[in-house]
């Protein structure tokens, strides 16, 4: 569970002060699945940062289910950043290895995330040796590793070729599903936005701001028809439109 | 051909054209032997040495002297780097003195460190550390400023405590520059450990290189010299070799 309340943010002081994010309300009920789309600039990023802890609100309160645990959060990056010096193994299992779990049991734990993401027989490559879809996979079962119930992602697929995306949009599906987790991911893609989540948040720029709030009453799970029916395609359309009389 | 196999190659064609220059210069062409001993003659001395047990407690004391102030070097190196790199306030204070410290010729102040250090180990290692310290503290602050910023974030998420931070995430980001520094500072370090023996003591290559020329023995001084020489190589070529070994993550090429 994620609340939101009157969560803004501004950068800088004084005259030369810039409002990233005016004032935003919303909740997040567990399981959901939470695209937050707009156009540079909106504050999607700012607001994802905020709810992880990496910034702090100039204004407002945020309210995590877990927050009382050590880690709330899982978070993925834009574009993975890994340990470089750490194997795809060693990367996936390093929040393990800094919370202390036995080395038997982050083994067997391991092994589990290499085979939900689908890295088996890449375990012992090096991050230099990955395709950006491969680091990306390791970067989200490094985020699964302690089994956050909150999972953040800022735009995670933006820097992958678009056949990649797609397959990896249908894993994070399957993944979803499988674990039941709360996510609450960032992407400047309308289309991406409307096939993943349960809703989906527009965001506009100059200030940033929420626009409106959809519901996705598109059926579960989805698929390659989802993407041709006139429901999907009435959706992004929508969506379109309303990014587009934000931007104006 | 492998790195390791390939580097001996070079080293080898390198030492043989030096030794065949050298051969000649003293047998056919005629150089008097108390200005240039024939390779032969060095060898010989440096051999009879050896038997007599003569050689290697001067080899060993100067590389000891090296590795000693290389690790010393080394630690506060680091250590400084990282309070530099956490607190830029520190960067801004101490810039100023830490590159008059720097640009001081510290050779012509080795007398001094005599007299500060006395004539035992003290000096010697302080000599060492006066040179190695700054490649090794500038070349770590450069690896720590090149850390992709966003691994200071993971670290956040993780809620990593300082210590867990240092040892897991920024020391190893280091590494490649805390390298660089070594590779030079093991020059240095060389340098001021046969300084500091020129200067005191009875032991040391440095201290075999003023005796030889006080006594006249040319060939022990060449000697000298030329296990010097190879000491700085092998430094090297070990550096290297633990810096293939430990960050191979950091070479652009693909195995």
């Amino acid at each position: 569970m994620i609340r939101i309340e009157q969560v803004s943010k501004t950068f800088g002081q004084g005259k030369n002060s810039v409002v990233a994010l005016a004032p935003l309300d919303q909740f997040i009920g567990e399981g959901e699945f939470i695209a937050i789309v707009g156009p540079s600039g909106c504050g999607k990023s700012t607001l994802l940062r905020i709810v992880a802890g990496l910034e702090t609100a100039t204004e407002g309160r945020i309210t995590l289910g877990t927050s009382q645990l050590k880690r709330p959060v899982g978070f993925v990056f834009q574009d993975a950043v890994l340990l470089p010096w750490k194997t795809v193994a060693g990367n996936i299992r390093f929040p393990l290895d800094t919370s202390g779990v036995p080395r038997k049991v982050g083994d067997r734990k391991v092994e589990e995330l290499v085979e939900l993401v689908g890295l088996q027989g890449f375990e012992n490559a090096l991050p230099k040796q990955l395709s950006g879809g491969m680091k990306q996979r390791t970067a989200i079962a490094r985020a699964l590793a302690d089994d956050p119930a909150i999972l953040l992602m800022d735009e995670p697929f933006s820097a992958v070729d678009l056949m990649t995306r797609e397959g990896l949009n249908d894993e994070l599906l399957r993944i979803w599903q499988a674990t039941g987790k709360t996510i609450l991911l960032v992407t400047h893609s309308v289309e991406e936005a409307a096939y993943l989540g349960t809703k989906v948040m527009v965001m506009s720029a100059r200030p940033g701001r929420l626009r409106k709030t959809y519901d996705v009453a598109l059926p579960s799970p989805r698929t390659e028809e989802t993407k041709t029916s006139a429901d999907y395609l009435d959706l992004v359309g929508e969506l379109k439109h309303m990014m587009r009389d934000a931007d104006r | 051909m492998t790195r390791a196999s390939r580097a001996i190659a070079e080293y080898g064609a390198i030492l043989a054209v030096f030794l065949f220059v050298w051969w000649y210069a003293s047998g056919p062409y005629g150089m008097p032997q108390y200005l240039l001993p024939s390779p032969q003659a060095v060898a010989s001395t440096l051999w009879k040495m050896l038997l007599a047990g003569d050689l290697l407690p001067h080899l060993s004391f100067t590389a000891r002297n090296i590795l000693v102030g290389l690790a010393v070097s080394t630690v506060f190196g680091v250590a400084f780097a990282y309070l530099v790199y956490k607190f830029p306030v520190l960067s801004e204070t101490l810039e100023g003195p830490i590159v008059v410290l720097q640009t001081a010729p510290k050779i012509a102040l080795a007398p001094l460190v005599i007299i500060w250090f006395g004539l035992g180990l003290t000096a010697k290692i302080v000599l060492i550390f006066s040179l190695a310290f700054f490649p090794i503290f500038a070349g770590c602050l450069a690896g720590l400023r090149a850390m992709d910023s966003r691994l200071q974030d993971l670290a956040v998420l993780l809620n990593l405590g300082a210590l867990q931070r240092f040892v897991r995430i920024d020391l190893p980001a280091s590494l490649p520059g805390v390298f660089v520094g070594l590779k030079v500072g093991a020059v240095q370090a060389l340098v001021g450990a046969v300084l500091a023996e020129w200067m005191s003591g009875d032991q040391g290559l440095g201290y075999l290189m003023t005796f030889a020329t006080a006594t006249y023995k040319t060939p022990m001084l060449f000697g000298a010299v030329l296990l010097t020489a190879l000491l700085g190589i092998a430094l090297h070529g070990s550096l290297n070799e633990l810096e293939a070994r430990f960050l191979s993550w950091n070479s652009s090429d693909e195995h």
